[in-house]
């Protein structure tokens, strides 16, 4: 009976590693020279970050002892108002690395005290990359970046406020 | 990618230095957060670059290339934005296979909206985000986020 319980949470909290492990073991049995290489590419891409992960996981330490949550509420929270959202549209043009490094730093912000819809806008302002436009230019040309990078600081604002509607809408007519 | 990374650990080794010099107490603590929310989301990380491996190798960029190019219209424009939201990389590699696409004439709606939705929407990436901000947001940024990328590129090929 224990052994069930402890089978299913670990199911419930790694099913993402073990669907990658079913994965590969159906990937090495039909093309292993593919799936090695899969497993290189894997390896490397993992390496070259690891220790972007770690220093933003460091940075998530400092913000949740150090940043008071009086500051950030006052900054990104509902006090901040509508200047919340420019600075969080701001920070999302410069900010760099793949979203998924950034998710936690972003919920350090949110628990203390940044409201969703700023967490969301510097989600959407980061399709915006302000350190990479000259190589999007080079491949795109001028006018084809430039409208979009502008259509896409215009919407993260309402993508903020849309998606935060939808977390606070009340209990009672959320779907079931 | 490594040398950025390596900046930016030395920029935060140094912070905990001077913090450790403020007060040791407050500094183990941030290194308890930090050990504590690493240790939650590493598992996840193998995870998720286990599957970009997959992904780079069984779906290449001229497997996405031939399935936008043979696309028009609509089905280009969604199957641009679906497309971006399952392939999961850099933008570094999305830009060149962005302009070789605009360049065999590609409809560009579709090429922006694949673009935006590469860097904003992330199938792969999905259960990282739900394990970070819980199932209901994840769903809900990720939905509204394909939806503009859609919308992003269709106001690209008015201006444009």
């Amino acid at each position: 009976m224990k052994l069930k319980g402890t089978l299913w949470t670990l199911l419930r909290s790694q099913w993402l590693l073990l669907l990658a492990i079913v994965l590969y073991g159906w990937a090495f049995s039909v093309t292993p020279d593919r799936a090695l290489e899969a497993l290189t590419v894997a390896g490397t891409s993992f390496s070259s970050v690891l220790l972007l992960i770690v220093a933003v996981m460091g940075l998530v330490g400092v913000i949740q002892v150090w940043i008071s949550r009086d500051l950030i509420s006052r900054l990104l929270g509902r006090q901040g108002g509508f200047r919340a959202f420019f600075i969080a549209a701001a920070c999302g043009t410069v900010l760099i690395g793949p979203a998924y490094i950034i998710f936690p730093l972003l919920m350090s912000i949110r628990a203390q005290g940044a409201r969703w819809g700023v967490i969301v806008t510097v989600l959407a302002a980061y399709a915006v990359k302000i350190p990479m436009i000259p190589l999007e230019v080079q491949y795109l040309g001028w006018g084809f970046s430039l409208t979009r990078s502008l259509l896409t600081i215009l919407f993260a604002i309402p993508i903020g406020l849309a998606v935060e509607a939808i977390m606070e809408r009340p209990a009672a007519i959320r779907p079931p | 990618m490594t040398n950025v990374g390596l900046t930016y650990l030395l920029l935060i080794v140094i912070t905990y230095g001077v913090l450790f010099r403020i007060s040791p107490g407050r500094t183990r603590q941030s290194l308890a957060v930090a050990g504590q929310s690493l240790g939650r989301l590493f598992p996840l990380l193998i995870a998720v670059f286990a599957l970009i491996g997959l992904f780079q190798v069984y779906l290449p960029p001229e497997a996405i290339q031939q399935r936008l190019g043979a696309a028009s219209g609509w089905s280009a424009l969604v199957s641009g934005g679906l497309l971006g939201a399952v392939a999961i990389g850099p933008p570094v590699a999305a830009f060149p296979l962005a302009g070789s696409l605009l360049a065999a004439g590609a409809w560009p709606p579709a090429i922006a909206a694949f673009i935006v939705s590469w860097v904003s929407v992330g199938v792969i990436s999905l259960p990282v985000e739900a394990e970070v901000f819980g199932l209901r947001f994840a769903l809900a940024r990720n939905g509204i986020a394909f939806l503009a990328a859609l919308l992003i590129g269709l106001l690209v090929g008015v201006v444009a």
